[in-house]
């Protein structure tokens, strides 16, 4: 394999991470606790906004210049999510199941149109360019090998990134490959973190009680959990951590504009991932948002190469000519895929490819209570 | 101990490319996603080129041009993805694309300025890609929204307005070129009485109307997609009595407003910008003629562009003699720059044989004469557009 084949199979475990993140976060929305947040793209907007207004060296016609450290950019972008989640909870989280998704609908086209129409802040459809990127700036001239000196690390060279490339001699290609390892070991960080996080959280009683909300929501109100307090906080976490996939987004990409919000992609895609993936799965969430993306991602390449074989000169079944218009047919076909694999999957495994483990209580040491409960329990029935 | 592994890693994975008989140049568009149509007629101008190209000799002594093609969908994440996909899988040595300006913008910084990739647009016209921190790598055939702009800005103070409104549907197209526009207009001396935005596909304008009508403008300039807001817009301005005249620029441009509207209410009433390609201009002939058979029309927005940047990375390669990557950005700058003999569309075989002869030559595009700036970008050429007595557009270009 080549250097090259290598870097774009980095490129795509980077956006199937950063998807993961957004799947991950759905997965409490929707597989924890049963909510249909259909607005995901609104909390990825609201992220990847925060991180390119904070970090952007040049305020180019949008609000910006504040020239913040990626990191801590990251966090308020989890943050503002969060609040913004938690206003829009506060308001519309008692809503059932259908009308939650019409509200979060509703509530993500706002945002995208905000975005879009407040053009002093964000530039409007222009959006805003020249983003940084956690370690684009690192070269190998930075690393101390003998000493093993990591300030080079440690600073992550924002100042080097700020300047702009003019000031940073490009990568080799070796150097792509550090810069793109680096970014996508921060992402596979992040995704092994908040993997970690949520499983400890499903298994513990805040976790059951979420599922208990799901599965009974009488039921659980009746055993005395305070439902909209725990549909707000699994709203509000959720959302965080879809504003936390915006704002690597925008790093990746070092472009945003409205169409990044765009609902095809940012919302229909996870919950395709989601679903596919085994909801209420954090496993499989991260699994279908790899596995589809690398699907949606990867299929382009694999038709790209058939045409050009059978335009080859060896094997002469197509022309240059036809080959150019038969790939484009081919884009429209992988719309379609997505689709066929959805069907497929929900025909075939409804729970996904992971579905559901639930976690086992533990049983209480009362071997004498047991039977007494029974018992009270067959003469109220 | 990770960094050791790495380099190591590294050390053996990189391998030396090896030229085969195909040259490989990325072609990223958006061929599925919300400009579709408007990209066909221009992947079939890129693809005219690399046909020219094959047919009389190929590149570099007979290699074959092959365009690969990446879809961007018009959206930042799938240009980032489709430039990752043909520079790094398919190691193409120079990109054309990525049609829409946020893909484009999220490509070339994301992936083909950090691989020293050159890139040539033909259709991104935002004017943020000027600024960007390139190494020279970005050039594009597609003008800057700045020049439409300030060049209908001009017309409309030369055509006697002093006074007009502006209102513009909210994308990054019509928003770029109003906002030029208007600076434009201010800088002649003229006034701007209101600048208002709207949503497009509305059933109705009418309250956006009525505010832009205030303070007495004498017209409206109308920044929108004819079928999005453009031709409601109108209907409802006449039906209201609030405009009679409007200025627009080319997301405007279609038979259709002429055919909804009228003639009669048209008539000295419309003027309608469009990037053009001088209808007199030999080179532009000789593409319309070649181009005839592709099913398209020859004037379709930015198709000229995209056989002119296809044709341009075929030279650059020719000029540079070789297909590294490195040298071509300095070639392109060569070949389509003065001085030297004048090359026009699809004279691949005079091109090959004057570099041979050691001569300069200057590429004279279908979309104009493509000579590029400090910054990559070339200037733009309009035709103005007003509807005639016999009801059909009267083109006029602006020399």
């Amino acid at each position: 394999m080549d250097l090259g084949l290598i870097i774009y199979l980095m490129s795509l475990l980077t956006m199937g991470g950063i998807y993961a993140v957004l799947a991950l976060g759905l997965n409490v929305q929707w597989g924890f606790t049963g909510l249909f947040n259909a607005g995901i793209a609104g909390f990825l907007a609201v992220g990847a906004y925060t991180q390119a207004i904070l970090t952007t060296p040049i305020d180019r016609d949008h609000l910006g210049a504040y020239d913040w450290p990626i990191p801590l950019a990251m966090v308020v972008a989890m943050v503002f999510s969060a609040i913004v989640a938690f206003a829009i909870a506060k308001i519309c989280i008692r809503l059932r199941s259908d009308y939650l998704a019409i509200a979060t609908i509703g509530i993500a086209e706002i945002l995208r149109l905000v975005f879009k129409n407040e053009l002093w802040a964000t530039n409007g459809p222009r959006g805003v360019s020249q983003i940084p990127k956690a370690f684009e700036g690192v070269r190998f001239a930075d690393i101390d090998w003998l000493t093993g000196d990591l300030s080079g690390w440690a600073a992550l060279r924002y100042e080097a990134v700020s300047r702009g490339w003019m000031d940073v001699p490009l990568p080799t290609p070796e150097e792509r490959f550090l810069t793109a390892g680096l970014f996508l070991g921060m992402v596979v960080a992040i995704v092994l973190v908040l993997y970690i996080a949520l499983e400890a959280a499903r298994k513990s009683p805040w976790g059951r009680t979420m599922s208990a909300i799901r599965d009974n929501e009488t039921a659980a109100s009746a055993a005395g959990k305070d439902i909209e307090a725990f549909r707000l906080e699994s709203f509000v976490l959720g959302a965080a951590m879809m504003g936390l996939g915006g704002a690597i987004l925008a790093q990746y990409l070092k472009q945003i504009d409205p169409q990044v919000a765009d609902p095809l992609t940012a919302t229909f895609l996870v919950w395709v991932m989601l679903i596919a993936g085994g909801s209420a799965n954090n496993k499989g969430a991260i699994l279908g948002a790899v596995l589809m993306y690398a699907v949606w991602s990867g299929t382009e390449i694999l038709s790209q190469k058939l045409l050009t074989f059978l335009s080859s000169d060896t094997v002469g079944l197509l022309t240059l000519a036809e080959a150019g218009e038969w790939s484009i047919r081919f884009a429209y076909l992988r719309v379609f895929l997505i689709g066929l694999i959805l069907q497929f999957i929900l025909q075939r495994r409804p729970q996904g490819l992971l579905p559901e483990k639930r976690p086992k209580p533990r049983p209480k040491p009362s071997p004498r209570s047991a039977p007494e409960a029974e018992k009270t329990g067959s003469t109220q029935a | 101990m990770k960094k050791f592994l790495a380099t190591a890693a590294v050390a053996g994975l990189a391998a030396a490319p090896a030229l085969a008989d195909d040259i490989k140049i990325g072609s990223v568009a958006g061929a599925t996603g919300p400009i579709a149509e408007l990209v066909a007629p221009i992947l079939a101008g890129r693809n005219l080129a690399a046909e020219h190209v094959n047919a009389q000799g190929g590149l570099l002594g007979g290699n074959n041009m092959v365009l690969i093609l990446a879809d961007s969908q018009c959206d930042p994440k799938a240009g980032v993805d489709a430039g990752q996909k043909v520079v790094s899988v398919e190691q193409v040595v120079a990109v054309i694309g990525a049609s829409c300006s946020g893909a484009t913008n999220g490509m070339v910084q994301s992936v083909t300025i950090p691989a020293g990739i050159m890139s040539i647009s033909d259709s991104a016209t935002a004017p943020s890609i000027t600024d960007l921190k390139d190494n020279d790598l970005v050039f594009r055939t597609a003008p800057s929204d700045a020049y439409q702009g300030a060049a209908l800005a001009k017309l409309a103070w030369d055509a006697g307005y002093r006074k007009l409104a502006v209102t513009y549907s909210n994308d990054d197209y019509n928003a770029g070129i109003a906002e030029v526009f208007a600076a434009s207009f201010q800088e002649l001396g003229g006034e701007i009485t209101a600048n208002q935005l709207h949503e497009p596909n509305k059933a109705s304008y009418r309250a956006e109307i009525t505010t832009l009508s205030a303070g007495g403008p004498e017209g409206l300039a109308l920044f929108a997609y004819y079928g999005g807001s453009g031709i409601t817009i109108i209907r409802n301005s006449l039906e209201t009595g609030a405009f009679g005249k409007f200025l627009a620029a080319d997301g405007m441009f279609d038979a259709s407003v002429i055919e909804t509207i009228g003639a009669e209410n048209l008539v000295g009433n419309l003027m309608i910008t469009q990037s053009a390609s001088d209808p007199e201009n030999a080179s532009y002939q000789l593409f319309a003629e070649l181009y005839a058979d592709s099913g398209f029309d020859p004037a379709a927005p930015y198709a000229a562009h995209g056989y002119d940047a296809a044709f341009l990375v075929a030279l650059a390669i020719q000029k540079a003699g070789s297909a590294d990557p490195a040298l071509l950005p300095a070639a392109l700058r060569d070949v389509a720059n003065a001085p030297g003999e004048i090359i026009r569309p699809g004279e691949w075989e005079k091109a090959v044989a004057l570099l041979a002869e050691g001569k300069d030559i200057n590429y004279e595009g279908a979309s104009g004469p493509v000579d590029f700036d400090a910054a990559g970008d070339v200037a733009g050429f309009y035709s103005v557009n007003t509807v005639g007595d016999d009801g059909q557009y009267v083109m006029d270009y602006i020399r």
